[in-house]
């Protein structure tokens, strides 16, 4: 700042600030890579003076005062061009001269990330690490009361059922009868959540594709992967991969002109289609593509003209009741493929979540429901809708479980749960519990950005910026010059070990369980927590 | 049986009641203790028969078991007992086995052999489950070993750590898989030979190996006795086909290669690309080239790109001086030692580069200059332009152009006469006045500039112009006239009617300009007492003049605070003028001022000096006005398109404002005598925060000459030539390229350059800019 310069309300020093950069003229060579790859500009290279005193008291010399100059490398305090924390510099810096660091204090800058009245918006994560999830402990450890399972040695079936499961006097029923019977995938419990086209750069997307096209022919695992709202790329569509791949369609109906285009020439079904309601980071609230990132590419898949907002509303426009919603939708998804295809509603978390969910209990054809809670992950939304709005996913899938259970229905309608799971890198364990808690299977969006493409987000501000388009990794970016940082081959190599080692984990839980012939849904006498409020809201065993 | 008496019988059952597997076990270490070498059990399901019986010594121990056998037959077994079972056995034969030798007329069930280290298990049918598994092999002893006539059950051999195993087939129980499902998981050494199909093993434990010649002859020479042992000698001959016979061992750690997995560029060419197309996912849609980018990257992959804008914003000085006069070049001239240019190039300018810069102006180039924010004194331009007063005009073109009639000889209409002349046109000032000059050589107190000065820039101005001495006031007519006679008419009348108070007694008052007019002449007796209505810089020269006449108590007063600056206010203030606001008049009476407060200002001479207005009434009438100045566009022109106005006619302002006025107006001019349209400003203001002030030395608080004020001068937005960009560059990219004659530029090389915005942070002068990529897409 300048040594005479006014100061306004916003005017903010370091230490205001939630990141702050610490940088060793020592250690500095002065090679500029950090200021080049800062994504926010929030460092600068600078010229500093340095003033120096020669002090001198004998009557023969005189006190001498000089100044130097140096160069080196200066934060930004102007809000506009805070650091975000992701840490690019300290990952260039050739000599460890350059880091961010987490203020000790909360920072002055949340009180300023308004200007010209516009309420901050951000992508990532709730800012709340940790959670409930993690405090679940799995305290049923069989080894002599059922038979002793090996995770190494034995054979698992991890698989999960997505549709409709007709309760088996029904099924034999129309089996004779020649009747429908809804369609059932047998596919792997570990979903990779919606992330479009679009949110997500083109590298990232085909990695991750190919990662679970590889899993599925390579490894045997019967993975998948929902679209996101965002169409999907005409090759994808037209190839055999389309059998991983579970559509997504929600408010602004992106790329489904093309996808309806595509239907003749499709050489297999999808997966599913995954109609969202509600995004568990956002609840109620819509997304928007920014202009500058709908690119020739972006613009192909969805079927738009380039460099225009594509907003997606938070509400479907011809729809106004849950009643009408999901009739009305599951009936025109379920009759593009001629019911060949399960079909069911994505929502965010949410008190309300029961009354969906009866619904679908009552409607044939629904094919399940996936709920997403509220720290689910997002590319771009309102901080406030982050960080404060949402339903936590355990409580609320457990009350949709339950609720089947007394409908005799937990076995019909498989519930898929979403929002957090993995957050503190407990991705297994996460499931798990999910999973005994009720889920049929879960969805995983935010681990899979950390694990397969290395996103530096965290539940505690640092990046975030998804919704500005500068991922520096390369995730959500569509500029070339970011996302073509990230290969796509590395991307699907590291979905594939994150799948293999989640498999093994997800063994080392169940195989002491005595469980390897399916998997322990709603096995929820395996669960404790030393919480006892969230032992009873969960119904799960109280243990300290 | 004949050899009856030969062994000590040991039953299982005593009065038809069976023996727990506890008293049978004493009853078997006791008699062993008794020095019984070979004993026979009835055995009726009891656990463990045959272990643990070292107690025999070294001493060959042979045991029969008739009936069942329990579990564990054998386990823990010691190296000299020999258990021979007659009939099948249950689970976990031979477990933990140290050295016993058992065998098994019949089949054995579930876990064979399970963690046996040393000693042999021979089976004279199947296994079942889990057999040969957690073995081990321990250095000090031979391997163990487990032979089974027929077929191994599922899982055989898991985490099998040591021993031979040899798997007969004959009359198996499987016959199309002698191995059973998923053998040899986790096995890590140790051997197994077969004979007959297997269903698999797990090809990243173990693997098949060729049968050598060695082992050959231990499987001939061990197999003989197998069969011996279990009495089926008889099958030898069939057995010893070499060919039928394959081994497994296991694989070391070294070559523990997971079965062959494809990579995934391997996938993604052979299955990925082939099945969706080249290009992969959108191959289609697109050509461009997805390969992966460095982080820090060079060319078309940088964020920024370093732009050297040298000359492309305009200085502050320069851009806040109304004349636009271009200061900082001046001052690169004086530190290029090109000092005769530096002052001359004024002239270009104004006319009065001396008289206005170096004594009149309050000099806002000086106070936009971009070292005040930096709280270091502005480069002081007053010294340069006290310099000029030795400026020599430059050799005039013909007067061959346009035709331009001046009214008003102040410095408005001096300054676009003197720039219209230089261009090359004719211009002819028309003045009331005797002398050109204007204000400047009659209102203006001496004490603000020295008459020689004033003098000598008149006279260079005289030297140029041509003048008019009008002997009557202009008319409407005289103006239509001039129309017809003249390409262009310039007003440049200033404000010729003072601006009045309209209060009683104001017939008391003298107005300052004429107050003014009379001092400079010293025509005027002010008194000892003077007040003076309206501060401002006017009324701040009619103060010191008023004081230079021997006034002693001077008031200036105001109904606002005083908008008086610069120069005129210190020197009021410095001979002891009074400021005072706010301050109403009611009346002026001859005590001198009464203010609406009822508080008498005494006064022998009161000055009234709320400014001047236009004198219009020889304007014709389609020059339209506006409260009372006369309205103009940005570059002067009326609305009457041959009719121009500038100076204080159009708005009150300082002299820079009115010399500044008539360059403009006089460059519109030049370019619609040329055809052309006149040119809206658009030079931009250089941002301060592009100047790098650190490098200037804060010690400095006043200048000591010119070339400490050139050295001093941040030039901003144009290039010093001082090099440090190319020095600071890490890539190496910037270069100093040298054009024809003085001109040259610093270039960066895009395929070096990384972006980093180095050379701009650098910049003393704020030339280098880093912009923000082209988009790729």
């Amino acid at each position: 700042m300048q040594t005479n310069a006014e100061i306004t309300a916003s005017t903010l020093s370091i230490k205001d600030l939630p990141w702050q950069i610490a940088w060793s003229m020592e250690k500095c060579t002065l090679c500029g890579s950090c200021t080049a790859v800062c994504p926010v500009n929030a460092i600068e290279p600078a010229v500093f003076r340095k003033r120096t005193v020669e002090a001198a008291i004998n009557a023969s010399l005189r006190p001498v005062s000089g100044f130097k100059i140096y160069y080196g490398v200066r934060q930004r305090t102007d809000p506009a061009y805070r650091c975000v924390g992701c840490g690019m510099c300290a990952m260039v810096c050739p000599n460890d001269a350059i880091m961010p660091y987490r203020s000790d204090e909360p920072d002055k800058l949340r009180f300023h990330l308004n200007r010209g009245g516009q309420a901050q918006r951000r992508g990532g994560r709730r800012n709340s690490p940790g959670g409930l999830l993690d405090q679940i402990k799995f305290t049923r450890i069989s080894m002599l009361t059922d038979p002793a399972l090996d995770a190494g040695r034995h054979e698992f079936e991890l698989r999960t059922l997505l549709g409709r499961i007709l309760p088996p006097e029904e099924n034999m029923k129309r089996l004779r009868e020649h009747g429908w019977i809804p369609p059932v995938r047998e596919i792997y419990p570990l979903i990779i959540g919606g992330m479009s086209f679009g949110a997500l750069s083109p590298t990232m997307w085909e990695g991750l594709q190919m990662g679970i096209a590889y899993l599925n022919e390579e490894m045997g695992m019967p993975v998948r992967i929902s679209t996101g709202e965002g169409g999907c790329p005409p090759r994808l569509l037209r190839s055999r991969f389309l059998r991983y791949v579970i559509l997504q369609i929600a408010s602004g109906y992106f790329g489904w002109d093309e996808i309806i285009h595509a239907i003749p020439e499709m050489k297999v079904d999808p997966c599913a289609i995954e109609i969202k309601y509600g995004q568990g980071a956002k609840p109620g609230d819509g997304g928007l593509l920014m202009w500058h990132k709908v690119n020739r590419l972006i613009a192909a898949i969805r079927g738009v003209p380039m460099g225009v907002n594509l907003p997606s509303p938070p509400t479907h426009q011809t729809k106004y009741s849950i009643e009408e919603a999901v009739a009305k939708m599951i009936q025109s998804m379920s009759m593009a493929w001629r019911f060949r295809v399960p079909v069911y509603p994505k929502i965010s978390g949410t008190s309300t979540a029961l009354a969906v969910l009866n619904n679908l209990t009552r409607n044939p054809y629904a094919a399940g429901l996936a709920i997403d809670g509220e720290d689910g992950g997002t590319g771009a939304a309102y901080n406030v809708s982050l960080d404060h709005m949402g339903h936590p996913i355990a409580s609320c899938l457990r009350d949709c479980y339950l609720n089947l259970v007394q409908l005799g229905q937990q076995n019909e309608i498989p519930l898929f749960a979403g929002g957090g799971i993995g957050k503190s890198g407990n991705l297994a364990a996460n499931a798990a519990a999910l999973i005994m808690l009720g889920a049929s299977g879960v969805q995983v969006g935010k681990y899979v950005m950390q694990a397969a493409a290395g996103c530096l987000g965290s539940e505690t501000g640092r990046c975030n910026i998804c919704n500005i388009g500068l991922c520096p990794k390369g995730i959500t970016s569509q500029d070339p010059r970011l996302y073509r940082r990230l290969d796509p081959e590395d991307v699907a190599q590291r979905i594939v070990d994150m799948y293999v080692s989640f498999d093994t984990e997800l063994r080392k839980i169940v195989a002491p369980l005595g469980r390897s012939t399916s998997l322990p849904i709603g096995m929820s006498d395996a669960l404790g927590i030393s919480d006892k409020a969230a032992a009873d809201r969960l119904r799960i065993s109280y243990v300290v | 049986m004949d050899d009856q008496q030969q062994y000590h019988l040991i039953s299982g059952r005593e009065q038809d009641i069976r023996l727990e597997s506890r008293v049978l076990e004493e009853r078997l270490q006791e008699a062993v203790s008794n020095g019984h070498r070979r004993i026979k059990v009835e055995a009726f399901g009891q656990h463990g028969i045959g272990g643990r019986l070292w107690r025999a010594g070294n001493k060959p121990l042979h045991i029969k078991v008739v009936g069942h056998s329990g579990q564990r037959l054998g386990s823990m077994g010691f190296s000299g007992t020999r258990i021979e079972n007659f009939g099948p056995a249950s689970d976990d034969v031979g477990w933990l086995n140290a050295g016993a030798e058992i065998i098994v007329r019949g089949n054995a069930s579930n876990g064979v052999a399970n963690a046996m280290a040393q000693g042999r298990i021979y089976v004279a049918g199947d296994i079942g489950a889990r057999g040969m598994t957690m073995t081990k092999q321990n250095p000090r002893f031979d391997p163990p070993e487990l032979w089974v006539l027929g077929s191994a059950g599922d899982y055989f051999g898991e985490f099998m750590a040591g021993g031979i195993a040899v798997i007969c087939g004959v009359e198996a129980r499987t016959p199309g898989n002698v191995l059973g499902y998923r053998p040899l998981v986790g096995m890590v050494s140790g051997r197994v030979f077969f004979r007959g199909p297997h269903g698999g093993y797990s090809k990243s434990d173990a693997r098949l190996m060729p049968i050598t010649d060695a082992d050959w002859q231990w499987l001939k020479e061990n197999l003989a006795r197998f069969l011996e042992a279990i009495g089926r000698t008889g099958l030898y001959e069939k057995l010893v086909e070499r060919e039928h016979w394959q081994m497994i061992s296991a694989r070391g750690p070294g070559d523990k290669v997971v079965s062959k997995i494809r990579s995934i560029s391997e996938f993604r060419r052979s299955v990925w690309n082939k099945e969706l197309g080249e290009g992969g996912l959108v191959g289609d849609l697109t050509d461009m080239d997805m390969s992966p980018v460095p982080v820090v990257a060079t060319g078309i992959f940088r964020s920024f790109v370093p732009v050297w804008e040298n000359r492309f914003y305009t200085p502050p000085c320069q851009a806040s001086c109304p004349t636009g006069i271009p200061v900082h070049e001046r001052w690169r001239l004086v530190r290029e030692g090109r000092m005769d240019e530096a002052v001359d190039m004024a002239l270009s300018y104004t006319p009065f580069p001396a008289s206005v810069c170096g004594y009149l102006c309050p000099n806002l180039c000086m106070e936009s200059c971009t070292r005040n924010s930096a709280n270091m004194p502005p480069v002081d331009i007053t010294r340069l332009g006290k310099e000029s007063i030795r400026a020599q005009p430059p050799d005039l073109p013909p007067a061959e152009g346009g035709k331009i009639a001046v009214i008003g000889g102040g410095p408005a209409g001096i300054s676009v006469a003197w720039q219209l002349r230089m261009a090359g046109h004719e211009a002819v000032i028309f003045d009331m006045s005797e002398k050109l000059g204007g204000k400047m050589s009659s209102l203006i107190p001496e004490a603000r500039i020295p008459a020689d000065v004033l003098e000598a820039e008149l006279e260079r101005v005289r030297s140029v112009l041509p003048h008019v001495h009008l002997q009557q006031r202009l008319g409407k007519d005289d103006i239509e006239q001039l129309k017809a006679d003249y390409d262009f008419v310039v007003m440049a009348a200033g404000t010729a009617k003072p601006r009045t108070l309209n209060v009683a007694g104001k017939g008391a008052t003298i107005y300052a300009n004429d107050f003014l007019a009379a001092a400079r002449e010293n025509r005027i007796d002010a008194g000892q007492k003077v007040a003076v209505i309206g501060a401002g810089n006017v009324g701040c020269d009619v103060a010191v003049e008023a004081a230079r006449l021997g006034a002693k108590d001077i008031t200036l007063i105001d109904v606002q605070k005083p908008a008086s600056f610069g120069e005129e206010r210190r020197m009021a203030e410095a001979i002891g003028a009074v400021f005072r606001w706010p301050c109403f008049v009611r009346e002026i009476t001859e005590q001198g001022v009464v203010l609406e407060s009822g508080e008498v200002i005494e006064a022998d001479t009161v000055v009234v000096s709320i400014g001047d207005i236009p004198d219009t009434d020889f304007l014709p009438g389609s020059v339209d006005l506006e409260k009372g100045f006369v309205k103009v566009n940005s570059y002067f022109q009326t609305s009457d398109p041959r009719v121009f106005a500038i100076g204080d006619i159009v708005k009150p302002g300082l002299l820079t404002d009115a010399i500044g006025a008539g360059r403009k107006a006089a460059e519109a001019i030049n370019r619609q005598l040329q055809g052309g349209q006149p040119l809206e400003e658009t030079g931009q203001v250089i941002d301060s925060s592009r100047i790098t002030l650190e490098y200037f030395d804060p010690r400095i608080t006043s200048f000591s000459g010119l070339d400490q004020c050139g050295a001093n001068c941040a030039s901003c937005g144009t290039c010093r030539d001082c090099g440090v960009c190319e020095t600071i560059c890490p890539q190496g990219a910037i270069s100093r390229k040298q054009g024809s004659k003085e001109d040259y530029e610093y270039v960066s090389d895009p395929d070096l350059c990384i972006g980093c915005g180095f050379c701009a942070a650098a910049c003393p002068c704020g030339v280098w800019a880093m912009r923000v990529n082209e988009p790729l897409e």
